[in-house]
């Protein structure tokens, strides 16, 4: 396996993961534009952003089983096969 | 005109907590996933390589701040490194000991028998030395926290940039993960931070599980004997129970098949 970066598993999942939360990553978008303009300092969008990231995260697992199951052994195939969670 | 008086004392009690911060959703933090770990199944021992390089971890990252008290060297031998290596591993740290023959204290350099060196004398060092923040031991800290290992990977690698609207101050960092969203500790894990010593490619996903998986070994390093024993007594007690059940049946079928008469007394 010799390759010059190894890519982190986990953020390729979840750039992967990223289309399937879209619903969630628009409404996070549209919580940002409402607070905008906001002076109070109250007004915060976790609720949207938890949203998306339980989404991710829930996405990223389901990969990994998947990845396991298709695979038969715990690797991530890229096009240079360099992320391999030992 | 008492119950009217009392109701206005109940309202503006009440009302006196108005002002009070509400809480939301990063009160518990985010849920931490569930992570497929290899030594989840009823049988599955731990990954011992993965232990190995998780201790190479917490030695590099992990131990300038976080003591692991409970943890002596003599744990490492047969489950992460020989003894020999151990011992070397051990000689490396100087530990106070004594009083000698002349009532003083002296260094010595460690044995297997020595704890995991602390890097602060008490916690108002740790503190101190850190915002006021303590980091915690991390001898039992899988157990320690709700869905520890779950929570503690989710933790290491989930440190993202905060939502819109909240803002966290200087010396505080971001995690979604922990209760209330604001946590003392920087990133620590961050990809090429070490080199491992079996040449495995040290992503913080790597870093991360192989972490873990040292500290869930850290907190129940009886796991595998338990599970051993567990499948073993739960068969044979299942037998047992199989043998009572039939031989209660067996000794009460005496009464089950009895019958009762009733006759009239002419």
């Amino acid at each position: 396996m010799a390759d010059e970066e190894p890519v982190d598993q986990k953020k390729y999942l979840e750039e992967g993961c990223k289309p399937k939360c879209v619903k969630q990553l628009r409404a996070y978008e549209a919580c940002v534009k409402r607070i905008e303009g906001d002076e109070s300092g109250h007004k915060h969008c976790t609720g949207q952003y938890f949203d998306y990231w339980a989404c991710i995260d829930k996405c990223c697992t389901d990969s990994i089983l998947e990845i396991e199951i298709i695979e038969g052994q715990c690797c991530v195939t890229l096009a240079s096969c360099g992320a391999v969670l030992s | 005109m008492r119950t009217v008086a009392l109701l206005g004392a109940g309202i503006s009690g009440f009302l006196g907590f108005a002002t009070i911060a509400s809480a939301d959703e990063s009160e518990h933090g985010l849920e931490a996933p569930n992570y497929p770990w290899p030594h989840s199944g009823i049988l599955s021992s731990y990954d011992h390589a993965s232990i190995r390089r998780g201790h190479q971890v917490y030695q590099q990252v992990c131990a300038s701040c976080h003591s692991m008290s409970l943890i002596s060297f003599r744990d490492l031998v047969g489950v992460a490194y020989t003894e020999e290596e151990t011992k070397t591993m051990a000689a490396e740290i100087e530990v106070v000991d004594g009083p000698n023959d002349e009532g003083e204290m002296f260094t010595r350099p460690g044995k297997l028998s020595d704890r995991f060196p602390q890097p602060y004398a008490n916690e108002a060092a740790a503190r101190f030395a850190n915002g006021g923040a303590y980091p915690p031991d991390l001898s039992l800290i899988t157990k320690a926290r709700h869905n520890g290992q779950n929570y503690v990977f989710a933790l290491l690698t989930g440190y993202h940039d905060p939502p819109a609207g909240v803002t966290i101050r200087e010396g505080l960092h971001y995690n979604p993960y922990f209760p209330g969203g604001a946590i003392a500790m920087p990133k620590m894990l961050i990809d090429g931070a070490l080199e491992y010593e079996d040449g495995t490619p040290a992503t913080e996903a790597q870093m991360g599980k192989d972490v873990v998986t040292f500290l869930s070994w850290a907190a129940e390093p009886e796991m595998e004997e338990r599970k051993l024993m567990g499948f073993k007594w739960i068969f044979l007690l299942s037998l047992a129970l199989l043998q009572a059940a039939y031989y209660r049946r067996l000794r009460w079928s005496v009464l089950k098949s009895r019958r009762l008469v009733l006759d009239v007394v002419n």
